[in-house]
């Protein structure tokens, strides 16, 4: 059994921050990541609360920041953000709706030090991808790309895919492919927050996923060398969980806009959470010692039959938040696992729902 | 890839300032012995053949045509994982 930390021992530290910087979005996708408990812009922590945070970051081994949301232009002191992040020696990511962005403003943005910047696409017909981002976001994105294009920074495009749009993935893969991004992801919705509130209209048939994949393997093969493809298959498909997070604990620390430090973006959805907030606790100890980091770290929480299965080191038990929101017990196995006495519950959800039965819920 | 390409970092990756990685798109590739030496010397204008010979510069004690060859290897490797762009 992997134990707790001793004291006076530190753990290896996360390897990225993500840094929700604010809830405020122009987009309402279905499949928002975010809580449906949003925060309000009064609640978001200062400028120079964020500086303080990107320091203690750097300075506990921490190399990347992701720059997120919400959408992150919606801070004003977005550059100075930006800054403080680079001069702390982080390398900085920013993912975006790309409304709002203007070259004028991508280039005081770039001077401040941003190394990398995500655009997700929501569909390649504009009407579908202005319905599932709740707004006219499409035509405002695909002129900004080659704006992007023009300046020093790296470039990845998502393909945000679901049910209604992965019949499209070819020519969605050859749009990207005409618009030149340094890398492209096809990423499967993931049914936390809205997207889970949207679960029956956006889970793609079985059918549908085994047609993509042969076109997400080809399209490798013919990219290799020019655009580096990364495709995240839908785990409810799948025989054994993901390794969420890359572990519980292990790679990554969340801020949400009010300072919460969480092990990622769905915790909240956990009973008996209790998160310490960057406002009062340094980044230091709260991924050394908080209770909430510690909670599924190591094995000592799993079921017997996960503690004993050497998948552990891969999947590290797979995701809480998933076993909560479907099994409505944290500690039970992913039901995702073949192994799960739950796992006949994932035929279920498999099973598509007659559409005149679905109504669209935005995220505000 | 030949010793007259002129080899460059692609777009959003660059060296750490400190430590002995190269941080690029979600990730990080930690370099080992002489990776760093190399990667650092890309600009975007010297061939590899003469930023080999500037490496000969620095450690005369090494043979040139291994240098060279080491040179190559270590950057069709990084241009396979593609984080090296270069000109014919």
């Amino acid at each position: 059994m992997t134990a707790s930390p001793q004291p006076g021992k530190l753990l290896p530290p996360p390897f990225s921050l993500i840094a929700e910087l604010t809830h405020r979005c122009p987009l309402h996708c279905l499949y928002c990541s975010n809580p449906i408990e949003m925060q309000r812009a009064e609640e978001e922590l200062s400028t120079e609360d964020w500086i303080r945070v990107f320091r203690q970051a750097a300075q506990l081994g921490i190399l990347h920041v992701h720059f997120t949301g919400g959408e992150p232009l919606a801070r004003k002191d977005l550059p100075e953000l930006i800054q403080a992040a680079r001069d702390a020696g982080l390398y900085v990511n920013m993912i975006t709706s790309g409304v709002g962005l203007t070259e004028a403003r991508l280039s005081s943005l770039v001077e401040a030090g941003l190394d990398h910047l995500q655009l997700s696409l929501q569909d390649i017909e504009e009407v579908t991808a202005n319905h599932v981002a709740g707004t006219r976001a499409h035509e405002i994105k695909l002129a900004l790309i080659p704006i992007i294009k023009r300046f020093p920074i790296g470039f990845t495009m998502n393909l945000v895919v679901h049910r209604l749009n992965l019949d499209r993935l070819e020519e969605f893969i050859a749009l990207a492919e005409t618009l030149g991004p340094d890398r492209l992801e096809i990423a499967h919705v993931q049914y936390y927050g809205w997207a889970l509130k949207n679960r029956d209209l956006l889970m793609p048939t079985e059918e549908q996923v085994r047609r993509s994949i042969p076109i997400v393997e080809a399209a490798k093969k013919r990219l290799a060398g020019r655009i580096h493809l990364e495709a995240v298959v839908p785990d409810y498909f799948g025989s054994y969980p993901k390794p969420c997070m890359g572990g519980w604990g292990k790679q990554a620390m969340l801020i949400d806009p009010s300072g919460q430090a969480l092990p990622c973006h769905a915790a909240a959805v956990i009973p008996d959470m209790h998160f310490q907030n960057v406002r009062t606790d340094n980044l230091s100890s709260i991924w050394n010692f908080s209770s909430a980091f510690q909670r599924f770290r190591g094995d000592a929480w799993m079921p017997d039959d996960c503690r004993s299965c050497e998948r552990k080191e891969l999947d590290f038990g797979g995701c809480r938040c998933q076993a909560m929101l479907l099994t409505n017990d944290p500690n039970a196995m992913d039901p995702v696992c073949k192994h799960s006495p739950q796992h006949a519950l994932m035929e279920e959800l498999r099973q598509p729902v007659a559409s005149s039965q679905m109504f669209p819920i935005w995220r505000k | 890839m030949n010793i007259d390409s002129v080899p460059r970092l692609s777009p959003g990756c660059r060296l750490h300032p400190a430590g002995d990685a190269l941080l690029i798109p979600e990730g990080a590739l930690n370099l080992k012995g002489p990776a760093r030496e190399v990667l650092a010397r890309l600009d975007g204008k010297r061939s590899i053949s003469e930023i080999a010979a500037d490496l000969l510069a620095e450690y005369p004690a090494a043979p040139p045509e291994v240098i060279q060859q080491d040179v190559l290897t270590l950057l069709e490797r990084m241009q396979q994982r593609g984080v090296i762009r270069y000109d014919p």
